[in-house]
């Protein structure tokens, strides 16, 4: 039973997922399908993608949904603009930055763990190869930033 | 002891040139330029040419002298190479006929003619003169020496005038003179005696490079003063600084006589403008020399001074050979090294050799070597910033070390002698040559240290020396002096060495740039390959582990086998890459040193062991504390993790142990603390000997991977990286079956 009857109906988060590798998509897709929480997944394949879909240019001018994502993986190594550079620009927007972002990446380098952090990422995790590895790492992470943690209500645009 | 500015004074201001006062062997006539009207004249024209000073002043030159001859002396005025000094003159008084030496020179508005009588009408012609001296200039320079030109001068001379005593004096850097050449028939010889700088004073030094020759022809003369006393237009003494008849101090006059001289003549012997030295002669009774032998004598000395420089220059000639030989072995050599240091070092005989040196000391930024009989470090440090300022561009030489740097005395035994090279300053880059003290007797012509006498008022007054008996002097805190080509040479070498360390720094700069690039290109290429790699692996890794998941009920065992298989192998992949990016990373961070006590970091190190492998049964032995060393404190936990593991994995023995302890090496001859040898030993598997020298490369496994708890194959590599880059060393000693020792240090070895 339903005590917080008052309160309005949870909505299903949105998380953005920057990856241009088709089979890291598809294991991360994998292991979230098995979450227990409903998520709907926004895949976009390079940094200007995100970026147009972020500000909601190009081809995301007409985007019906108003929210948005209550969380970014980011992967560092992109295509084109790569993710650094998608961090910068979020984290430089206003509006924007209050969007949580972790970064999702093979890269172990310190230099890009500093300057992550420095461009304000939210959390850094290095891709594991050990597949019992990445399902906890996976696990942890929706757990962890739906449930856990309280994010601000209503990001809308 | 007299003070140096004392035995100067009152000689060194007497007013030589303007004394008023002429020698009696001949007449002088002072005429205003143009009329040629006499203005002053010689008390002495009754004695020398019958007419009183009286009847000739105001009087025109024609008064004297035909017209022809007027004209030869305005021709000699102007130069006309027809009519040089002397000119052949001749008076007429009371139907006699006089001959005379005519001698002319200008000076502002006024002309100088000096009339010295000659016995008969000689006619002095330029032939004559050239066959008189041909032969001598020829010997003067087919002469192969520097003295034997100087004895052959001396001898030619005295032939020429017939003196007793011919003698050539030079003069040292401090004015002071000795006789290196002598031709006489007197019994005593004055070779080898030296003479004191005060024995010829300032001005008449100066009066010798204006006026190249002198002749007293009798030393007891009575002077002659000049009518009237002054210019009459100026009322200004006479400057007698160009005549040949000037009355010479009292003083030098005692001085001959003290030395028993009558008649003395003295030329001149100048180099680049410096008077190098004089021609000396003298003679015990009166005796007067005509002036075209005193011209030929002049000549001979202007031939002698145009000499010198060749003399000088082919001086040494062998010396001077063998010095550029070693310069170019020696820079030869050092454009070969590395570094500036290093190659110096190496050459240091050749560096001695390079100056006749017994010690040098190298300078370079604080470093301080030193080769051979020199100062301690810290009299060398003192010692050089008391040179700087003294460096006249970039080189600073002194024969007597002491005599101006009083701290010097104390080693003057091995350094009196003293070069010093400034090669650059910014870098603090010296080098400095060290002579010892050569103990050497001078002969002074009469003690030095008393040419001056205290009157009985209490002023000083300047007298000549009376005793002339050899008094010999012990020099003490000299060196053989540094030659001037010694000198030279080491400029040379300066330049060159400035060159090469400049090539160096330039190649070193450019060097470091490209390490730079390449390094960080490395650097990424590492991350970015490491990336690029695991991307396709993750996949590999990931549809395997799929596989095995959704096909779970389809595969059978064998074909699960091989999908684990698949998996295993990616994984050690993984480990593959992060170790070689590991070791990459490890090569180029930066040391960070920091006090470390290595007793603690060990003690953290086995309880990460005991905690991570709770199974394993090993007695850790550490026999005497570790000590606090500067290191860096990640990187030397992680070496000896690195060692420790490998202890305990190749390691079959049930009751297992590692030691981890240090020898503390005997201290070697510097001021630097010996370096502790750090061990780490096993009763472990141990290595072949024929395996000892693969056991540092990366990947390179001795043991199958699944033995002995596999690994990547870079634990060792990167321990050596580490290792490397403190500075250190690392080593092993092992006997098959028994165990193996690895030793390593973790800072520079001091240069023994």
């Amino acid at each position: 039973m339903n005590l917080t009857s008052t309160s309005p109906i949870p909505k299903i988060p949105l998380l953005l997922i920057v990856e241009d590798s088709n089979e890291d998509f598809e294991a991360l897709h994998r292991l979230l399908q098995r979450s227990p929480m409903k998520i709907s997944i926004q895949r976009c394949v390079n940094g200007e993608q995100a970026l147009a879909f972020l500000y909601r240019t190009g081809n995301y001018r007409d985007r019906e949904i108003s929210l948005m994502p209550g969380l970014i993986v980011l992967d560092l190594n992109l295509p084109g603009t790569d993710g650094r550079e998608v961090l910068r620009q979020i984290k430089q927007d206003d509006h924007l930055k209050i969007v949580p972002v972790v970064v999702f990446t093979t890269s172990n380098n310190p230099k890009d763990i500093e300057d992550c952090y420095r461009y304000g990422v939210n959390s850094y995790i290095v891709k594991p190869i050990n597949f019992e590895q990445l399902k906890r790492d996976i696990q942890t992470l929706i757990r962890y930033w739906f449930e856990v943690t309280k994010l601000p209500e209503h990001l809308e645009y | 002891m007299a003070d140096k500015t004392i035995d100067l004074t009152n000689c060194d201001r007497e007013p030589i040139h303007i004394p008023g006062l002429i020698q009696p062997h001949g007449v002088l006539l002072v005429l205003q330029d143009f009329h040629l009207e006499i203005m002053q004249v010689s008390n002495n024209t009754r004695k020398i040419i019958g007419y009183q000073p009286e009847e000739l002043l105001g009087k025109q030159l024609s008064y004297l002298l035909d017209a022809k001859q007027i004209q030869k002396i305005q021709q000699c005025l102007t130069e006309d190479f027809e009519s040089i000094n002397p000119l052949d003159l001749s008076l007429k008084h009371s139907n006699k006929s006089m001959y005379f030496d005519g001698i002319v020179h200008r000076l502002d508005s006024v002309i100088i003619l000096e009339l010295e009588p000659k016995k008969a009408k000689q006619k002095t012609d330029f032939v004559d003169f050239y066959h008189q001296v041909k032969g001598t200039i020829t010997r003067i320079q087919k002469a192969p020496t520097l003295l034997e030109m100087c004895q052959i001068v001396v001898k030619e001379v005295r032939h020429i005038t017939g003196f007793e005593r011919v003698m050539v004096y030079r003069f040292d850097q401090e004015g002071a003179g000795c006789v290196i050449a002598e031709d006489t028939d007197q019994e005593i010889p004055y070779l080898d005696l030296h003479y004191p700088p005060s024995d010829i004073p300032k001005q008449a030094r100066h009066l010798y490079i204006l006026n190249w020759l002198r002749l007293i022809p009798d030393v007891n003369y009575q002077p002659v003063a000049l009518i009237p006393p002054n210019h009459p237009l100026t009322n200004q003494p006479l400057d007698l600084s160009l005549s040949v008849l000037r009355s010479v101090s009292p003083i030098h006059l005692e001085y001959m006589r003290n030395m028993g001289v009558t008649a003395s003549m003295s030329i001149s012997l100048m180099q680049n403008q410096q008077l190098w030295g004089l021609i000396a002669c003298h003679h015990s009774s009166p005796k007067y020399i005509p002036y075209n032998i005193r011209t030929t004598c002049e000549f001979i000395g202007q031939v002698m001074s145009v000499e010198l420089a060749n003399k000088e220059a082919s001086e040494d000639i062998d010396y001077k050979m063998q010095l550029k030989s070693l310069q170019t072995q020696f820079v030869e050599a050092l454009s070969q090294t590395k570094y500036f240091l290093d190659g110096m070092v190496q050459l240091k005989s050749q560096l001695l050799n390079l100056v006749k040196a017994t010690g040098v000391v190298i300078y370079s930024s604080n470093q301080c070597i030193q080769i051979g009989e020199t100062p301690s470090e810290a009299e060398v440090h003192a010692l050089l910033n008391w040179i700087k300022p003294q460096l006249d561009q970039g080189v600073f030489e002194t024969p007597s070390l002491s005599k101006n740097y009083p701290d010097g005395a104390s080693f003057s035994a091995i350094a009196s002698g003293v070069l010093a090279l400034e090669i650059s300053r910014v870098h603090h880059n010296y080098i400095i040559w060290f002579r010892p003290e050569v103990i050497q007797t001078v002969n002074w012509g009469g003690n030095p240290h008393k040419p001056v006498e205290v009157l009985s008022d209490g002023s000083f007054q300047m007298s000549p020396r009376k005793s002339f008996e050899l008094w010999q002097e012990t020099v003490r805190g000299y060196a053989l002096p540094w030659k001037l080509c010694e000198i030279t040479a080491v400029t040379e070498l300066r330049s060159l060495i400035v060159g090469i360390v400049l090539r160096q720094a330039d190649e070193l700069a450019s060097m470091n740039f490209e390490l730079q690039r390449s390094n960080e290109e490395l650097d990424s290429f590492a991350y970015i390959a490491s990336h690029d790699l695991k991307e396709p692996l993750r996949g590999i890794h990931n549809y395997a582990n799929f596989l095995m998941e959704d096909y779970a009920e389809i595969l059978n065992q064998d074909g699960i086998a091989k999908l684990q298989t698949l998996v295993r192998l990616t994984q050690r992949m993984e480990d593959l890459i992060n170790s070689l990016l590991h070791f990459s990373r490890l090569g180029r961070a930066e040391i960070m040193r920091q006090t470390v006590n290595l007793q603690d970091l060990l003690q953290q190190v086995i309880n990460t062991f005991s905690i991570t492998r709770p199974q394993s049964e090993i007695e850790f032995r550490i026999p005497q504390t570790l000590p606090k060393i500067e290191c860096d404190r990640a990187q030397v936990n992680e070496l000896f993790t690195n060692l420790i593991s490998n202890a305990i994995k190749y390691n079959d023995k049930a009751q297992k142990w590692v030691e981890i302890g240090y020898i503390q090496q005997e201290p070697p001859n510097t001021p630097l603390t010996a370096l502790p040898i750090f061990y780490v030993r096993d009763n472990g598997i141990g290595i072949l000997e024929k395996h000892l020298d693969k056991i540092f490369q990366i990947f390179r496994r001795l043991h199958g991977r699944d033995e002995f708890g596999g690994g990547t194959g870079a634990g060792l590599t990167i321990a050596r990286k580490i290792v490397e880059r403190h500075g250190g060393r690392i080593w092993v000693e092992s006997t098959p079956t028994q165990g193996s020792t690895f030793y390593f240090t973790l800072a520079p070895e001091a240069i023994a």
